[in-house]
């Protein structure tokens, strides 16, 4: 498993070799990328098979080991690291050296066949979605860029070269999110992701960084370990845990940062697809999971990332509810699934969580997928002009409402099982009111499910949409790929008779969680998923539904959902009226303290002196010589008095 | 024997002569024309006092020619430099159509 680190890399050396020579080559270099991604999709399933294979006596693996009674427990970690740079020079005893690491556990595996497979469907996908774009090279070198980034942010061993890729990954999804710089909401909606985002990476560089002056070291496994032995005190492990969140809080769109995910709907769908449903938002989710040992020694940290998941789920499921745009549902859909991951991870659902970011990351890039299906043959984003499509785009109507039952909760289908787990997870370890308020979330969003299910591809078809084709096959091959997973990955979950311990004994972070389901909150979930879909198909097919319209506008709580909350105001008022005019008053100290005063203070006094001075230079010969004799008789009458 | 005060007076007057034109004079030429006077009373200055010297020193006989020889550097450094600023004042007047050097505050801030 020495060169996983190939996996990002291939990636890597794609985009600029796209960006130098694509334009020569055929189809603007974009199979490089789709190679690149694709032989990492091969080494995955390598690492998998490797990592199966090993055990804490093949080279770099181990288990911790416990100090009390010497015994091991904890997943399998792999890691290997190379010199990066020495801070100071090396050798002395204050230099700090600097790695290049990557770090294998069941976490990182499991995310590198997540990121891989969904970059390949999305890059295969764009083949079609993207033909005749005049920036169809630079999408795929930007497209293979974020690839790397992220598997090397999957596959970091370290808090730095996270923080790097972090931050590569941030750039790419601003780079997508306005590919079509050309369009003003475009470039607003990437510029707003970019600052909205920096906000919570402050917070994270930071953490970072206080964990580094306590540690000595970015090494994740050697803070772990202080964490473990006493070394970080509980305050310390809060202070740090609570920065990363804010980090995680800025890439997974929690509240209060999740404003920028549902204008990042901006970009192409399959960057939606890719880097705002099934990847880069969940990075956010991955750094929380990464970092579980900080998290876990401070209960009230966990308390936070319950509270913000929750909130942020209960409230973006509502406004998925009234959103007329079909790729804003499923941004609000996936703001609210990230919300739920947070709180799995707040009630120590380690794996219900891992195992809902792959079942959610399948089935989300499949619903955006579909809905840029949609998108590219009716150019149409409101679903309030379309309906009936299932007549038009049959395979369309089938993966997507696969997509939205599997989101939605509907058993045997694989978001069926990781929201039970979710479940179970909050049931266990949260108190009542947590569990009726994340029951709440799973009926919305079922019933949103439901919404963005029926209305467009059921019901009346428009006229004007009657000249609607289906998919071409390099988008419906992966949508079709995506399907399977979305309905067969939950099976993954039990304890299958025979060695496999289910995904809980597979990933799980102190001790093995092997498969529970608990059936009276099964059936709970399973009731609601149900009348949610029963509620959807009355309000949106038998008519219901062309009322709304009508309907907004005259209920308070109708208008304020779909005002969204009024965040977006609140911040546009906190810019206007606080931000800017302290702005205004830092640049104003700027140009008149700092430039007239400091600056060109000194400049100007040298001038007017100047200015003073030069009155003697007058151009007369006759005055020079007069300055000479009048020189020479004070030197004369000096001398005289002097020498006597 | 002449006494030397004599020839310093004559030195100094010529000197305080030329040294007024060069101030107050306004044509070029003119100033040029009061340099070579404060050269010629330099001269006299020397000249007198090598010879006054150098009689004191060794009886009826000169022996000390230093005063003369830097007076005769001083009149062939004087001619050259009278053929030079007569050459810029020609120039000057070719330019600018005057002599007159309080027209002349090119060098002026």
């Amino acid at each position: 498993m020495t060169w996983a680190w190939l996996i990002p890399v291939l990636s890597f050396a794609a985009a600029p070799l796209i960006v130098v020579a694509g334009r020569f080559l055929p189809g603007k270099g974009s199979f490089l990328a789709i190679l690149a991604i694709a032989a990492g999709f091969g080494l995955f399933w390598l690492t998998l098979s490797g990592f199966l294979e090993a055990n804490t006596s093949t080279e770099g693996c181990a288990r911790i080991v416990s100090a009390e009674t010497g015994k091991e427990s904890g997943p399998l970690t792999c890691q290997y690291e190379k010199t990066w740079f020495y801070a100071g020079l090396p050798g002395l005893e204050d230099s700090v050296e600097l790695t290049w690491g990557i770090l294998i556990d069941p976490v990182t595996v499991v995310m590198l066949g997540l990121v891989t497979f969904v970059a390949l469907m999305v890059q295969v996908y764009s083949l079609g979605y993207m033909r005749g774009d005049p920036k169809f090279g630079w999408y795929y070198a930007v497209h293979a860029l974020f690839a790397a980034s992220m598997l090397t942010l999957v596959l970091a061993d370290n808090f730095l070269l996270l923080y790097v890729s972090w931050e590569l990954v941030g750039a790419c999804s601003y780079l997508l999110i306005g590919f079509w710089h050309e369009r003003p909401a475009a470039r607003e909606a990437a510029k707003k992701a970019f600052v909205v985002t920096r906000i919570g990476d402050v917070g994270m560089l930071v953490g970072i960084l206080l964990l580094w002056r306590e540690v000595g070291s970015f090494e994740m496994s050697a803070a772990f370990e202080a964490v473990r032995n006493g070394a970080i005190g509980e305050g310390t492990a809060t202070a740090a845990a609570l920065l990363l969140f804010l980090g995680a809080m800025g890439k997974s769109a929690q509240f209060p940062f999740h404003v920028w995910l549902p204008d990042a709907m901006e970009g192409p769908t399959p960057v939606s697809a890719l880097i705002h449903a099934a990847t880069m938002v969940v990075a956010g989710v991955y750094l929380v999971a990464r970092a579980y040992p900080i998290f876990e020694a401070s209960g009230s940290a966990l308390l936070v990332v319950a509270i913000i998941g929750l909130l942020t789920a209960l409230m973006s499921s509502t406004i998925a509810l009234v959103s007329t745009d079909l790729k804003r549902i499923l941004a609000y859909s996936t703001i609210s699934h990230l919300g739920l991951m947070m709180l799995s991870l707040g009630a120590f659902g380690y794996t219900a969580a891992v195992f809902h970011l792959l079942a959610h990351g399948f089935a989300k890039a499949l619903l955006f997928l579909g809905a840029g299906s949609v998108l590219h043959s009716t150019e149409e984003q409101d679903v309030r002009n379309m309906g009936g499509l299932r007549r038009v785009m049959p395979l369309t109507t089938i993966v997507f409402s696969i997509g939205a039952l599997s989101l939605g909760g509907i058993p045997i289908l694989s978001g069926f099982w990781s929201k039970d787990e979710i479940l179970l997870a909050v049931s266990q370890h949260r108190n009542v009111v947590f569990l009726i308020l994340t029951l709440v979330t799973a009926f919305l969003s079922a019933l949103y499910m439901a919404r963005a299910m029926f209305v467009p591809f059921f019901g009346q078809l428009p006229a004007k949409l009657e000249h609607v084709h289906d998919a071409p096959p390099s988008m419906a091959v992966p949508m079709a790929l995506l399907a399977v997973l979305a309905v067969g990955f939950g099976f993954l979950a039990f304890n299958w008779p025979g060695e496999y311990v289910g995904f809980g004994g597979f990933v799980f972070d102190a001790k093995p969680h092997g498969f529970e389901f608990l059936v009276w909150l099964g059936a709970i979930s399973i009731v609601l998923a149900v009348v949610a879909f029963a509620i959807g198909y009355v309000l949106y097919i038998r008519g219901a539904y062309r009322s709304e319209r009508e309907r907004a506008g005259k209920s308070g709580l109708v208008k304020m959902v779909e005002s969204k909350y009024y965040i977006d105001e609140v911040y546009q008022w906190t810019i206007d009226r606080l931000v800017l005019i302290f702005a205004n008053f830092i640049g104003l100290f700027d140009r008149a303290v700092v430039n007239d005063l400091a600056v060109n203070g000194p400049a100007n006094t040298v001038r007017h002196v100047g200015i003073a001075l030069r009155v003697h230079i007058t151009g007369h010969v006759y005055s020079y010589a007069l300055g000479m004799v009048a020189g020479t008789l004070v030197v004369a009458v000096i001398w005289w008095i002097v020498a006597g | 024997m002449v006494p030397l005060v004599y020839f310093q007076l004559l030195s100094a007057a010529l000197f305080v002569i030329g040294l007024y034109g060069v101030l107050a004079r306004r044509s070029a030429v003119l100033v040029v024309m009061s340099i070579e006077l404060m050269l010629n009373a330099v001269n006299i200055n020397l000249i007198a006092a090598a010879a006054h010297l150098g009689y004191r020193s060794v009886g009826e006989v000169f022996v000390h020619f230093d005063g003369q020889i830097i007076a005769i550097f001083i009149i062939t450094v004087a001619a050259a430099e009278v053929g030079l600023a007569l050459a810029i004042i020609l120039r000057m007047y070719r330019n600018r159509g005057t002599v007159n050097v309080d027209e002349i505050d090119l060098m002026r801030w």
